[in-house]
């Protein structure tokens, strides 16, 4: 599979189309589950990732890593937030409010009470999950996603989002907590409650 | 003090070794981190675990160009060169015939067998020619101009020619004295020829045919090009 994927990205380099689009059908479907997430809007992130697909086809030239999907990730990643500063019409403003030193708060499990939700099952669970993230600052989401859902290393996302490593390292564990901590409000009692 | 901030670390494998060993060391003795660290690792499985989604189409931008388009392109460009060069064609017709305008179709065949047989005749009667153009001349000069008046039903010039002929015919079967000089022939051709009537049969089909055929090569070429560039 890497491989292939090596062979294609050679020919697709050397201007081979039908490489490339072989190329981009692979990536198509984590990329716009990425830009889903991050948008939130299907349409916009259908176009988010033709955007990128296209512009990535244009600077294959001059790409020269070793990790295509790494590469069009980065590509995509800017481009939906990119689109995310332009829906705040103030592009000048951080999307993420500056990290603190160490000021995450692990909130504890509520008591269980009549009137809690008992996360019973995975797929509550899921859509717990699923409104922490749309809730969480956009350069924690992407982070966190490109870790738990396409499994990037740190190192990768660094480039990805073009951020030092400690800095990705920090926005993954502040996300993943405050998703932890949504899931505890809701009575969630750990991987085995 | 517990290592909070770098569970999550620990979890993912991005901790430097001296910084793992370090924590992995403090998990073994603490139930806090270790229910934390469980609670982390469940949260990420979590996220991984989250529903697949799907474009409601293909995203993936048509660089290539399908196996059955190459042809299409080659064709949509023989189409535009046949429009232009058919175009060319009606144009050419078109401006060739009006240039001919006056004369006859057959004017300029009626005059060559005609001189031809003259020559034939003057060569006999060659002491003579010189002797009397008068009477040749005027009736030769109003030939043309008859022609010219009847010029537009199609037939009206042969009919006249044969008369021009066996009037000819009968003067000559008289031995007149004025045989027509080849040298008369010479103002009589272009004179004609100026004076034609519209399309020459044999030049081919009329500029209205080609003028279609270039129309009809030039929306093919259209046609070709939307489809190629729409997909």
């Amino acid at each position: 599979m890497r491989e292939a994927s090596d062979t294609l990205l050679d020919r697709a380099r050397k201007g081979d189309a039908r490489a490339f689009e072989d190329l981009a059908r692979e990536v198509e479907r984590p990329l716009f589950r990425l830009a889903l997430r991050m948008l939130g809007q299907s349409a916009d992130a259908e176009d988010v990732v033709q955007d990128a697909l296209l512009a990535a086809w244009r600077s294959l030239g001059s790409f020269e890593g070793t990790s295509f999907r790494a590469w069009i990730f980065r590509i995509a990643t800017n481009r939906a937030l990119d689109r995310l500063r332009a829906r705040r019409r103030r592009p000048e403003s951080p999307l993420d409010p500056p990290l603190g030193d160490d000021d995450v708060i692990w909130s504890e499990p509520s008591a269980p009470g009549p009137e809690l939700v008992d996360i019973a099952g995975d797929r509550e669970a899921l859509v717990v999950v699923e409104t922490a993230l749309a809730t969480l600052p956009a350069e924690q989401r992407a982070s966190l996603l490109l870790r738990d859902v396409e499994g990037f290393a740190y190192e990768e996302i660094a480039l990805i989002t073009t951020a030092e490593i400690g800095t990705v390292k920090s926005r993954i564990h502040r996300a993943r907590l405050a998703v932890r901590n949504a899931l505890v409000a809701k009575g969630w009692q750990g991987p085995a409650g | 003090m517990h290592p909070f901030a770098d569970l999550s670390a620990y979890l993912d494998g991005a901790l430097p070794d001296e910084r793992r060993a370090e924590v992995g060391r403090h998990l073994a003795g603490c139930e806090i981190c270790s229910a934390r660290l469980a609670e982390l690792r469940g949260t990420a499985r979590l996220i991984a675990g989250l529903p697949d989604v799907r474009p409601s189409r293909s995203l993936v931008p048509r660089v290539s160009v399908p196996v059955w388009m190459a042809p299409l392109r080659t064709l949509s460009a023989i189409a535009s060169g046949a429009a232009v060069l058919a175009f060319a064609a009606s144009t050419l017709l078109a401006s060739a015939s009006l240039t001919s305008t006056g004369t006859p179709a057959v004017a300029a065949p009626a005059a060559a067998p005609q001189a031809s047989l003259d020559r034939a005749r003057g060569a006999g009667g060659a002491a003579a020619s010189t002797a009397a153009p008068g009477p040749a001349g005027p009736q030769d000069a109003s030939s043309p101009s008859a022609q010219f008046s009847a010029a537009s039903p199609a037939p009206a010039p042969s009919a006249n020619r044969s008369v021009a002929e066996s009037d000819r015919e009968k003067r000559l079967d008289t031995s007149t004295t004025a045989p027509p000089v080849v040298a008369e022939k010479g103002p009589t051709g272009p004179e004609a020829v100026a004076l034609s009537v519209p399309a020459r049969p044999q030049l081919g089909p009329s500029p209205w045919l080609w003028l279609l055929v270039a129309v009809a090569f030039a929306v093919l070429a259209f046609v070709l090009q939307r489809r190629l560039r729409t997909s």
